[in-house]
């Protein structure tokens, strides 16, 4: 077998074997975000809001489409936010459940705590859609840090509180 | 000057037939030795291949938020369903069926008709709406099961450890105190489902007297819609709930197994550190039998360097020719056998990946192992090489 005949019957078998077993992936091109253009400086207030409530008593207090002002600790579990939503959890001042604790949400030892002193803040265009962008790049907010929100709640029949906020100021 | 003359090709090709003992023991160690590297790679890929295809990124679960990752400890209220539907926008609706899936999802004790005692397996309680959201998942014999039936999926058999002809339609499992009669077999191309059993959601509900569901999938009109769903989740603190797109499940999933995988690609490289010593042995005991013969070569003036190309060239024709006779029968007798693991079972997987780091592995084991011995059995003189013996 002459050395041109060998190779050729190396890349053949080889070329039979990858062809025969191959597979593909296309990994689909990511998209720009809808909401990228939206210019989250409207909703940074520049004087914080009076009279701000906590989470809990916001709870307590709130009915269905109240003006609120409530303030709290963005956490409430380790991932407190909504990726790729202008969107995220808000837990009263004088909670310790917050994002820095060992307990996340794959345990039960705050559970009923959690669920009393959480909200879920909501920032909403003129049709009260929630923003398709990140909280964080929207508002420039990062975990733990202490904000008034004004908005207007919504409540359920399970008593659960969400804030379709219209502004925020960020205690610095 | 410069230019090497280096020696026949044929002459190396003639070598290797001239040992044909020799050689056919070197070229089954080293097939031997790619063929467990095949094995042992296609044990990493078909895990990860399982695992990889058993998410859709449309498809967001929910379940309990004290679960953790293990949907079997899961625990959610049967209104939840209704509430996902009713409440979030952006999921997919064709022809009037929303697509909601309220699955229960547990490890049960299956007790075939041949089998004494009884094995763990996994059954998955759905209503019609599943396969919409699973879309990998084909009926491949006999029918969607209906009252008192199950689905088995293509895998179950290695996962139970018994015969597939005792999980045939129409034969007969038990588990959780019923008699369950098998109405067809699945395949979902090679997703985790298949090691499942599929049976009606009431049923399996009335037969372990629960009212909950252990998780209900979402499908969504696009990826990014799975927020949609999270938020849901996030704002119904009274239900305990958590969202995770299934994608980002599996995903999580196959960080849990990162250590199996780490280790199997320890064992290929201490495999083919094995391999390369066998080699260099073999390859030893036939480069100095023939030193008088090398030398020889050098004296009517091939230079040495001609000689360790053409001892390589033997090396490595033996260990490619060993590589393609182990992925043969990597290919033949490997590829898509079911292997058992906790989670289900999934079924080995010789891919284009697989055939490069083994039939590389070889390749290298030839060069490498044909080395060292040319090397030494060069450094004798013409002299001595010519007298030795």
């Amino acid at each position: 077998m002459s050395l041109r005949e060998t190779i050729a019957a190396i890349v053949v078998a080889a070329g039979l074997f990858a062809t025969g077993c191959g597979t593909s992936s296309t990994d689909a091109a990511a998209s720009s975000e809808s909401g990228a253009n939206i210019d989250g400086r409207k909703y940074l207030l520049s004087h914080e809001p009076e009279g701000a409530v906590g989470v809990i008593r916001a709870r307590q207090m709130a009915g269905d489409d109240d003006e609120l002002v409530v303030v709290g600790r963005i956490g409430g579990g380790v991932a407190p936010w909504i990726e790729g939503r202008a969107a995220f959890v808000l837990v009263d001042p004088s909670s310790g459940i917050t994002a820095d604790e060992a307990c996340d949400e794959e345990c039960n030892c705050h559970s009923d705590e959690l669920a009393d002193a959480t909200a879920v803040i909501k920032f909403v265009d003129a049709q009260g859609k929630v923003l398709a962008v990140d909280a964080r790049r929207l508002l420039g907010v990062k975990e733990l840090e202490m904000i008034v929100v004004k908005g207007r709640a919504k409540r359920d029949e399970s008593g659960n509180l969400s804030v379709l906020a219209s502004g925020i100021y960020v205690r610095r | 000057m410069l230019r090497l003359r280096l020696l026949p090709w044929e002459y190396g090709v003639r070598n290797l037939f001239r040992r044909p003992t020799r050689s056919a023991l070197t070229l089954a160690g080293l097939t031997t030795v790619v063929l467990l590297v095949f094995i042992v790679v296609a044990v990493i890929r078909g895990l990860e291949a399982s695992l990889a295809v058993s998410g859709d990124p449309n498809v967001v679960l929910v379940y309990g938020m004290n679960a953790g990752t293990d949907i079997e400890n899961s625990a959610i209220p049967a209104r939840t369903a209704a509430l996902l539907s009713a409440s979030v926008e952006n999921v997919d609706h064709r022809f009037g069926v929303t697509f909601v899936s309220p699955e229960l999802y547990i490890g049960s004790r299956i007790e075939t008709a041949d089998r004494g005692s009884p094995a763990l397996g996994i059954v998955r309680g759905v209503t019609t709406t599943a396969p919409l959201l699973r879309k990998q998942v084909e009926i491949v014999d006999g029918k969607w099961p209906g009252p008192g039936e199950i689905a088995v999926g293509r895998l179950v058999a290695a996962k139970l450890g018994c015969s597939p002809e005792e999980l045939a339609t129409g034969s007969s499992v038990k588990f959780d105190g019923r008699e369950w009669k098998v109405s067809g077999r699945f395949s979902a191309s090679g997703a985790a489902f298949e090691s499942e059993i599929w049976c009606n959601l009431p049923d399996l509900q009335q037969a372990l007297k629960r009212q909950d569901y252990s998780l209900v999938a979402v499908g969504v009109k696009d990826p990014k819609s799975a927020a949609d769903v999270v938020m849901f989740a996030k704002e119904q603190k009274s239900l305990e709930l958590q969202a995770v797109r299934e994608t980002d499940y599996y995903a999580s999933l196959q960080k849990h197994y990162q250590p199996v995988r780490m280790l199997g690609w320890i064992v290929v490289g201490l495999v083919a550190g094995a391999g390369v010593f066998a080699g260099l042995n073999t390859m030893y005991g036939a480069v100095v039998g023939r030193v008088r013969e090398l030398s020889t070569l050098q004296a009517v003036g091939f230079r040495r360097r001609s000689i360790v190309v053409s001892l390589i060239q033997e090396g490595a024709l033996l260990s490619i020719a060993g590589s393609l006779v182990a992925a043969a029968i990597a290919l033949v007798f490997v590829n898509g056998t079911a292997v058992r693991f906790t989670m289900g079972a999934f079924a080995l997987k010789v891919d284009s990946m697989g055939i490069l780091v083994g039939c590389g592995t070889g390749a290298l084991l030839g060069v490498l192992g044909a080395m060292p011995p040319s090397i030494k059995a060069l450094r004798y003189s013409i002299v001595e090489g010519l007298k030795a013996v």
